[in-house]
């Protein structure tokens, strides 16, 4: 078998791992959901029931519960595998670690988008969000994901080991993900007033192609300072 | 290429020299740029003398993005070439850039009241200002996280990197968004063109500014230096009292 087709295989194998370790358990999926719906609910009560006021901020309110939601789930994508010795085997296996943690990401990625994309119906009903808005809020929820889970990888990896991470971590991740909400939500915003949202939605493809440039990367050198402690 | 700096102890001998000079430049233009600022400018026609804020706010937002820069390639040096010298500036970089972005915040929110009538608007510029201070505050939360001190540095380097490709961004799309939501703002600072006496006194309080926090941050770095000795001696002494027990 060559190098490269080896390479595509643990690649997959490890999505594979990821996937069913976290779909196994449900928890990750139910509880982004729901913290989606209580966000939701939340930002309903603090409005109160005005359609007028809720249709300005629909788009905002969806982006903002998606972002929030996600962030929770991400610190124990890799603590985990740090804290049971994962980690430490597979730094001594000969796959380059940036790889092992690309496909992590790709799996978090899954595991993010799979529960929103089934649960997008329910936030448009809820939201109030116009049909014509459904085909790019799919595409813009599978990229905007992509770069959460590819940001959130780093800020996982950044606070691995350290002392209150999961504190630490929403305040290092937010600063990082501003430009995904201000893209997502400017999308949304073209498409309601018959603008076109391609020039957003390329910023936003922009963005995260350069996180899936660079972090693997970063992540790796990361992850070999917390385990070489 | 600052392996000649990296030795401590020439960076003492160094340093020692050329502190005073750097403080007796501070001063001198500190006190010039506030009096040209405050006294020989001419009014704003529009502002009056609160355009006078000007003065210290504009170094000070020019300065917090510097230092930020600075912090992130001194923390390329520490990545890279690994100088231990080069994580004791970045660290002592990073309270100074904080301090600068909140006051960037303090003077621009005074400034605001008189001229906006509202302590707070959510201008592109100030809003991306905000983010930079949070990225200085994570900086320094992640650097002081980790039960040893290396761990902190080496992490919260890598912070400053990626904020680093981070910041323009981050920049550029609150430039985008404000652009979006707001078309028709008025806020501009100073106008096009400035005129010859305000620019003077902006230069020189930028040039105050800047020499101070650089002798601050000798200063820092000095202090962090001699701390580390102290380290070092406690933990010499601990173990020759150790080694006489054992």
């Amino acid at each position: 078998m060559s190098l490269k087709s080896s390479f595509i295989q643990i690649f997959i194998s490890h999505i594979k791992r990821e996937f069913l370790i976290n779909f196994r358990s449900l928890v990750d999926v139910i509880s982004i959901i729901s913290f989606m719906i209580l966000i939701v609910i939340l930002f309903i009560l603090g409005i109160g029931p005005f359609e007028e006021k809720l249709r300005l901020i629909s788009n905002a309110i969806f982006w903002i519960g998606l972002i929030l939601a996600i962030i929770p789930s991400l610190e124990k994508t890799l603590q985990r595998d740090y804290d049971n010795g994962w980690l430490d085997q597979t730094i001594t296996s000969p796959t380059p670690m940036e790889l092992i943690l690309l496909s992590k990401s790709l799996a978090y990625w899954l595991i993010v988008i799979i529960p929103l994309v089934i649960s997008l119906p329910l936030f448009i009903v809820l939201l109030k969000i116009s049909l014509k808005l459904i085909p790019w809020l799919l595409i813009s929820i599978l990229v905007g994901g992509l770069s959460i889970s590819l940001i959130g990888i780093i800020g996982s990896a950044l606070t691995l080991g350290a002392k209150r991470g999961n504190i630490l971590l929403p305040i290092l991740i937010i600063p990082l993900i501003i430009p995904i909400l201000i893209f997502g939500v400017g999308i949304s915003e073209a498409v309601i007033i018959n603008e076109s949202p391609v020039g957003n939605l390329f910023l936003l493809i922009g963005f995260t192609l350069i996180y899936l440039v660079i972090s693997p990367f970063i992540s790796a050198f990361l992850v070999r300072i917390a385990i070489s402690r | 290429m600052f392996d000649w700096l990296a030795n401590p102890n020439r960076f003492n001998r160094i340093t020692e020299k050329i502190q005073p000079y750097i403080l007796l430049i501070s001063v001198i233009t500190l006190i010039s740029g506030l009096y040209f600022g405050l006294f020989d400018s001419p009014k704003d026609y529009q502002q009056g003398d609160a355009v006078r804020i000007m003065y210290v706010h504009v170094p000070s937002a020019w300065l917090a993005s510097f230092l930020y820069f600075s912090l992130a390639i001194s923390c390329i040096f520490y990545l890279v070439w690994k100088h231990p010298l080069a994580d004791l500036v970045s660290s002592s970089i990073a309270p100074i850039g904080t301090l600068f972005s909140a006051l960037t915040l303090v003077t621009g929110s005074l400034w605001g009241k008189p001229m906006w009538g509202t302590w707070w608007v959510w201008d592109a510029r100030l809003t991306s200002m905000l983010v930079l201070f949070f990225f200085y505050l994570g900086y320094i939360l992640l650097s002081n996280a980790f039960e040893r001190k290396i761990d902190g540095s080496k992490t919260a380097s890598v912070l400053a990197i990626v904020g680093l490709i981070n910041l323009p961004i981050v920049k550029f799309s609150v430039d985008w968004w404000h652009t979006l939501h707001q078309p028709a703002s008025i806020i501009k600072i100073g106008g096009p063109s400035i005129d010859d006496k305000m620019l003077l006194p902006l230069i020189l309080m930028f040039f105050a500014l800047s020499f101070f926090s650089l002798y601050m941050i000798i200063l820092n770095v000095k202090t962090k230096l001699i701390e580390k000795k102290c380290e070092a001696l406690l933990l010499k002494s601990n173990l020759e009292e150790i080694s006489k027990i054992g």
